[in-house]
């Protein structure tokens, strides 16, 4: 055990090594942010805009998520325990079924488990793929490569299958006569829900195209402006944007499809019917 | 029950309602033979759509024992059901950029895509059953896409009496009468055994409506039976009438 926290205290992120000069915030200026918070708020209080108590609430909210956040994360990173690193991302995979469920709207009850199959293959890919093969850092499950990794492609996935599931299901309403048509014509479900799915894929995977094309030119994605603040070498920070980018933009794709694959059979009966309520069935053996 | 084209018995559809459940029908049997047409009237709110529904196996609130040509319902996937035993709805849905592709559609999906077919379908007794029948009594002689070619789709409308409906329009361009025959020629070139056509001819004007029962007729003629829903008055075209109220089918 103390090898590991020797070699984990030793490493900071490749990027981070580079060059030096970090610029640590104090609690002025947590202060002076929440600050600018409550000016705006107190402007749309006076501008009858209705949003200045859910801008505050939700700031006051992320600061203490944040700070929970790197607080639980340094504890973990100082550990090197790879048991307290699968606690932590089991945590934040439950968090992000919760979050997905409560964002998607007019979705039947009972789709924790297609949701949370779809993350839990998702983030095994990233970590295998983009943690293990591109980054291959020493131990191999080194928090602060892992769990930054996994939280970023949770935040992606989780607004892209709330979008997608909600556009999925209000898409099969709209489309019941035409649902109907093709079942009447012999379509199979999977033919008759089809448009519904990649309309779904689609509207769900457009944030994530639309970051990708624009990185670089309009933003400085967060995880490269991350990097260079923290005084790293901004082309070794694009390297890493773009693997990140690039497996997230493909994660979600995959994600949105495989809960599409997952749930477009809550529509249809066994036998091929459009149901007027999507009922989360209990998967038969035999069928 | 085998000599029959199409029996239904013990035919039941019961909607989910506040109080429990609201029972349409129950305990309907019902026999056709083919080249018949068969006048389905009654009060609306009666059940006919729902028993034509029933009859497709599209109803999810509806149950019975059903047969076609002596077979079981339960020998064939809901697919191959649908393909011989074809419900027309009422609205005209017409999916596609133009007429000719509404009415190529049905032969773009699996059922009549016989190398997809052989994955899809659970019956194996059934799938030979299910993908014997090509020829249409319109003429055309293959499925696929490829084998329904504008001039095909062309002299098949010209022969139902649609030569006033340009295959390049766009459907939401047609009018309502334009619009319900596409939609019975899309279904009948897939040549059912049953048609189950609800209130295809509602709302058309009589000119119309006197070229939709033509058009069934001559589908009559060549084999094929016809089940319509109607509202309006006999038009001398069925063969018989029956009535659905209150639960009863006479």
């Amino acid at each position: 055990m103390t090898s590991t926290i020797l070699t984990t205290t030793g490493m900071y992120p490749v990027a981070v090594q580079a060059s030096g000069t970090s610029y640590p915030i104090d609690i002025w200026g947590l202060l002076i942010a929440l600050t600018m918070v409550i000016v705006a708020s107190g402007l749309s209080w006076l501008m009858h805009l209705g949003i200045g108590k859910t801008l505050l609430w939700s700031a006051c909210r992320a600061l203490v998520q944040l700070c929970a956040m790197g607080f639980i994360m340094g504890y973990v990173i100082k550990s090197g325990n790879p048991w307290l690193v699968l606690i932590l991302i089991t945590g934040m995979l439950v968090a992000a079924v919760q979050i997905t469920l409560s964002r998607a709207k007019g979705v039947p009850k009972g789709l924790a488990g297609p949701v949370l199959l779809s993350l839990v293959i998702t983030m095994l890919l990233m970590i295998s793929m983009v943690t293990e093969l591109v980054i291959r850092p020493h131990p191999w499950y080194a928090p602060q490569l892992v769990v930054p990794l996994t939280g970023m492609l949770l935040g992606n996935t989780v607004s892209a299958l709330a979008v997608g599931l909600s556009r999925f299901y209000e898409s099969m309403k709209e489309r019941r006569n035409e649902v109907d048509t093709l079942l009447a014509l012999g379509a199979t479900r999977w033919e008759a829900a089809r448009p519904s799915i990649i309309s779904s894929i689609r509207l769900g995977l457009l944030p994530t195209t639309a970051s990708l094309a624009s990185s670089g030119i309009v933003t400085i994605p967060g995880m490269m402006a991350g990097q260079v603040i923290a005084g790293g070498d901004p082309f070794n920070a694009a390297k890493y944007q773009f693997v990140i980018l690039a497996s997230i933009a493909a994660l979600t794709l995959l994600a949105d499809t495989l809960i599409m694959v997952m749930v477009y059979r809550t529509c249809f009966t066994a036998d091929d019917q459009y149901r007027d309520k999507p009922v989360v069935e209990h998967r038969k053996r035999n069928r | 029950m085998s000599t029959h084209l199409f029996s239904a018995r013990d035919m039941t559809c019961a909607l989910p309602a506040p109080e429990g459940e609201k029972t349409i029908f129950r305990g309907l049997s019902f026999d056709i033979d083919a080249g018949e047409i068969v006048d389905l009237v009654g009060p609306s709110g009666s059940g006919k759509s729902s028993l034509l529904t029933a009859f497709a196996r599209l109803n999810p609130h509806a149950h019975g024992t059903m047969s076609l040509e002596g077979r079981a319902s339960a020998e064939f996937s809901p697919q191959q059901w649908r393909r011989m035993v074809a419900y027309l709805p009422q609205q005209p849905v017409l999916i596609g950029e133009n007429v000719a592709d509404v009415i190529r559609l049905p032969w773009t999906l699996a059922i009549r895509n016989e190398r997809h077919a052989d994955n899809t379908d659970a019956a194996s007794q059934s799938k030979s059953y299910g993908r014997r029948h090509h020829r249409s009594i319109w003429g055309s002689t293959h499925s696929g896409t490829d084998a329904l070619p504008d001039s095909t789709i062309r002299s098949t409308l010209d022969a139902m009496g649609c030569e006033d409906i340009d295959l390049a329009r766009a459907p939401h361009d047609l009018s309502g009468g334009q619009a319900a025959r596409v939609s019975l020629a899309r279904t009948l070139l897939t040549d059912p055994k049953l048609l189950l056509a609800d209130e295809v001819d509602a709302g058309l004007d009589d000119d119309n409506a006197a070229k939709v029962a033509t058009i069934l007729s001559h589908a009559a003629q060549r084999g094929m039976a016809v089940i319509r829903i109607r509202h309006r008055p006999p038009d001398g075209v069925a063969t018989r009438t029956v009535t659905l109220d209150k639960g009863v089918l006479r």
